[in-house]
């Protein structure tokens, strides 16, 4: 199977739950390597990487999962945190002593992802005492703050209502337009169907067709595919 | 303060404050080392999958109820000078009561760090590890994560390395100079004197110090604890 | 300085009476009489600046006598006394694996088998006291005023009342075990309590059972404060049977066994021990008005059996040709092939 994301561009990967996308998205974010196949990045295996050439292309990407999973601190800290962590230790050491945030432009990024999903108002507030809604667009802005070229997110919208789904789309939508390469897994095939540029459909462990989402949800070419987007095939 | 002049029999203050500051040398520096140790133990234990982890994790449950005074007898053959460290003369030294406290303090910490290390959930250190963390930083956030637990661990090792009495009588010898400060002795030891001698009340009044200690270090735990709690709802900035 | 701990208990009484402001005044007498102890010692680490581990019976730590003895002699020598209190067998044992330079002990066999293997060497006696046995008032085996240590142990065992024994090896254990030895008693069953604790402990258990148990007078009299026993068989002080007799011994570390050990400090401490001055401290040690300790270590007449084990025939030692050899091996063993 192959799946592939190019910038400014949103593939879903849609499929019944159970069926790998969350374990297909580890894969992706490098986790671990695959069994068999290669996870290629500009074309090179990434597995076939040295450890450093491999964390820089994992610093490129950005992952978020299904539990928003904050830290225990406050808003602002939790969507620093990918900023942090690429900022050489001597300077986090000095940070933590002397209790100062990050460089300016740090702070401008985390100030705009946290603008981008709404939640600038809240963020000195302790991140574990969010709704889930608000935890869940916390967990984006982290994700959004490092500026990746690759965003990956796992049922991004499970745990939300209408209203933050909506700022969630349109949030993804924005991504795409500053060029971010974005792949969606999602069981929610509306969503696929509103937000994707390109359709995975995940089914028996394979990616069993791709294409524009008129036509997977359509005129699907796989006949499971049909049976699985009128809801005729239940897992 | 009061009673304590009335009824301790070797009261001078000296004395008194030699003994406390003993007490806390040996059980703050065990403990320390213990943190120390326990730590990236816990972390490597908890972290990984392995074939014995049940079992080791088992056996260091099981250190934390290992009699006192057995382990003081073991560090007391190691370090005499019959023993393989003989050569140090760390018999009935300050430091062979560190070495016996280590041992006993060590397990309770790991112990109690390990299940607030395990008690972070996965989906936090996959959070970090998605956010462009090394293993240094999901490890650091675990820390932080379990920053509570850990808290609640050390302590658990200070309170049983300060009122332990087993292995630090053995290992230290209770010596005290002739000028009254004392080398070995600490308030549990000291308190073993008085009842020997029959001179119960100097020895309560020496149990309700120790009582003391040990109630401030766990309302400065639990101040730790609450402020980190309040930090939580109330905001304010406290790193992951 | 030495705070006498025993003087201080005494002073504790005023100390409570006056509260806090009179102990706090008699403060800064005791921290200078102890700045002033530190300089001076301070002043002649030519002579020492040395440290001595001392491991002696509890009956003379918890009776304070230490406390009388030391100061002066670390003020004399320079040398800081670090002092182990256990029983006499946990003493010899410290002392056997060389984790202590000097023993202070009561129980001559103990000393003597101490001798024999080498471990110590240079023995002297040093003072005495005696052994009493204590147990309630109402006396219910009925041994008040007996005048044998082993009957009155007998008549225990008999009344099936608690003895209360140490239990421990210590000098006091064994001088027990020796009087059921003599008196034909086995010591055993529910009567007969092993508490594996020191004398002060022990007394303070006995008196709470109300029991018998056998202790050394100098802990009986430190402790008469605390404890409601009576003497109901005394001593040899007080006419007692000779069984009961207690005296101590001094013992330095061999340091060919244990070239760590601190052999010229041990070796001044049975010197000051056993000089007049050392002698006459423990002569006048008293608490609660009764001598604790009688100092046996001069006296005119010659007293060799201190030197040497029990019943080492002198004889034997006398053999010129045993002396012969013995010279032979020296020279053999210490001067060089070639001289």
């Amino acid at each position: 199977m192959s799946l592939s994301v190019s910038p400014g561009e949103v593939v879903t990967v849609v499929g019944p739950s159970g069926v790998g996308k969350t374990t297909l998205l580890r894969l992706l974010a490098l986790f671990r390597p695959p069994d068999e196949g290669t996870i290629s990045w500009d074309g090179d295996d990434a597995w076939a990487l040295s450890d450093r050439e491999r964390l820089a292309v994992r610093r490129r990407v950005a992952t978020v999962f299904q539990e928003p999973s904050l830290f225990n601190a406050s808003v602002e800290r939790n969507a620093e945190y990918g900023l942090r962590v690429r900022r050489p230790w001597s300077d986090r050491i000095r940070d933590a002593i002397s209790g100062a945030i990050g460089v300016s432009d740090a702070s401008r990024r985390v100030r705009d992802a946290l603008e981008t999903v709404g939640l600038e108002s809240l963020r000195d507030q302790n991140a574990l005492s969010l709704s889930g809604g608000e935890a869940q667009r916390v967990a984006f802005a982290r994700a959004l703050a490092v500026e990746p070229d690759v965003l990956l997110l796992d049922e991004p919208s499970s745990n939300l209502d209408p209203r933050n789904t909506a700022v969630l789309e349109d949030a993804i939508a924005d991504a795409r337009d500053r060029g971010v390469g974005v792949v969606v897994a999602t069981h929610d095939m509306n969503q696929a169907e509103r937000i994707s540029d390109r359709v995975a459909v995940l089914l028996d462990g394979t990616i069993i067709e791709t294409g524009p989402p008129e036509q997977v949800f359509e005129s699907p070419a796989d006949d499971r595919t049909r049976r699985f987007v009128t809801g005729e095939l239940v897992y | 303060m009061f009673p304590l002049t009335a009824t301790l029999p070797d009261a001078s203050w000296t004395y008194f404050f030699s003994i406390v500051a003993v007490s806390l040398y040996v059980s703050g520096l065990a403990v320390a080392v213990s943190t120390l140790v326990s730590l990236p133990v816990a972390l490597g234990i908890g972290f990984s999958e392995f074939p014995g982890k049940r079992a080791v994790t088992a056996v260091i449950n099981t250190g934390m109820g290992f009699p006192s005074v057995v382990v003081g007898l073991l560090v007391l053959l190691v370090v005499s000078n019959q023993g393989p460290l003989g050569d140090l003369d760390l018999a009935f030294t300050p430091e062979a009561m560190v070495l016996s406290q280590f041992v006993l303090a060590t397990p309770v910490i790991t112990s109690i760090t390990l299940s607030a290390v395990e008690g972070v959930g996965d989906d936090v250190r996959d959070a970090a590890f998605g956010l462009g963390g090394t293993d240094a930083d999901v490890a650091l956030v675990v820390i932080k994560e379990a920053r509570y637990g850990i808290v609640t661990a050390v302590l658990a090792g200070f309170g049983r390395a300060i009122s332990e009495v087993g292995s630090i009588l053995i290992v230290g010898g209770n010596i005290v100079y002739s000028d009254g400060t004392s080398y070995t002795r600490t308030l549990t030891t000291a308190i073993t004197v008085e009842a020997r001698q029959g001179r119960y009340e100097a020895g309560l009044v020496l149990g309700a110090v120790l009582l003391v200690l040990v109630l401030g270090v766990n309302w400065l735990g639990s101040w730790i604890r609450s402020r980190g709690r309040g930090r939580a709802s109330g905001g304010g900035r406290r790193s992951p | 300085m030495a705070i006498q701990r025993r003087r201080f208990l005494r002073g504790a009484g005023v100390a409570a009476a006056l509260g806090l402001a009179g102990c706090v005044s008699s403060n800064p007498l005791s921290q200078s009489d102890e700045s002033g102890d530190e300089t001076e010692s301070q002043q002649s680490p030519e002579i020492g600046d040395d440290e001595l581990t001392l491991a002696t019976t509890t009956s003379t730590y918890d009776t304070g006598l230490l406390d009388e003895l030391h100061p002066p002699f670390e003020e004399a020598f320079g040398i800081t006394v670090k002092t182990l209190a256990k029983g006499t067998g946990a003493s010899i044992r410290t002392a056997e694996d060389g984790d202590a330079d000097v023993i202070l002990v009561h129980a001559r066999g103990a000393e003597d088998e101490f001798l024999q293997e080498g471990y110590g060497v240079n023995r002297r006696d040093v003072m005495f006291n005696d052994f009493v046995v204590a147990g309630s008032e109402d006396d219910p085996a009925g041994i008040e005023g007996m005048e044998s240590a082993t009957d009155a142990f007998a008549a225990i065992a008999n009344s099936g009342e608690t003895f209360v024994s140490r239990g421990d090896d210590s000098g006091t254990n064994k001088k027990e075990l020796a009087v059921w030895d003599e008196s034909g008693v086995e010591p055993g069953g529910e009567w007969y309590q092993e508490v594996g604790k020191g004398m002060g402990d022990t007394l303070v258990q006995t008196n709470q059972i109300g029991g018998y148990t056998i202790a050394d007078r100098g802990t009986y009299l430190s402790m008469r404060d605390e404890i409601d026993l009576a003497i109901l068989v005394q001593g040899p002080l007080e006419g007692g049977p000779t069984i009961l007799k207690n005296p101590y011994g001094v013992i330095p570390v061999n340091p060919e066994v244990h070239g760590n050990a601190n052999y010229e400090a041990a070796m001044a401490y049975v010197g000051f021990l056993t000089s007049p001055r050392g002698q006459d401290i423990i002569d006048s040690y008293t608490e609660n008005g009764s001598q604790l300790f009688f100092p046996s270590a001069l006296g005119e007449e010659a007293n060799f059996g201190q030197y040497v084990p029990q019943g080492y025939s002198a004889e034997q030692a006398d053999s010129l040709s045993k002396r012969d050899r013995q010279f032979l091996y020296w020279v053999d063993t210490h001067v060089s092939n070639d001289y």
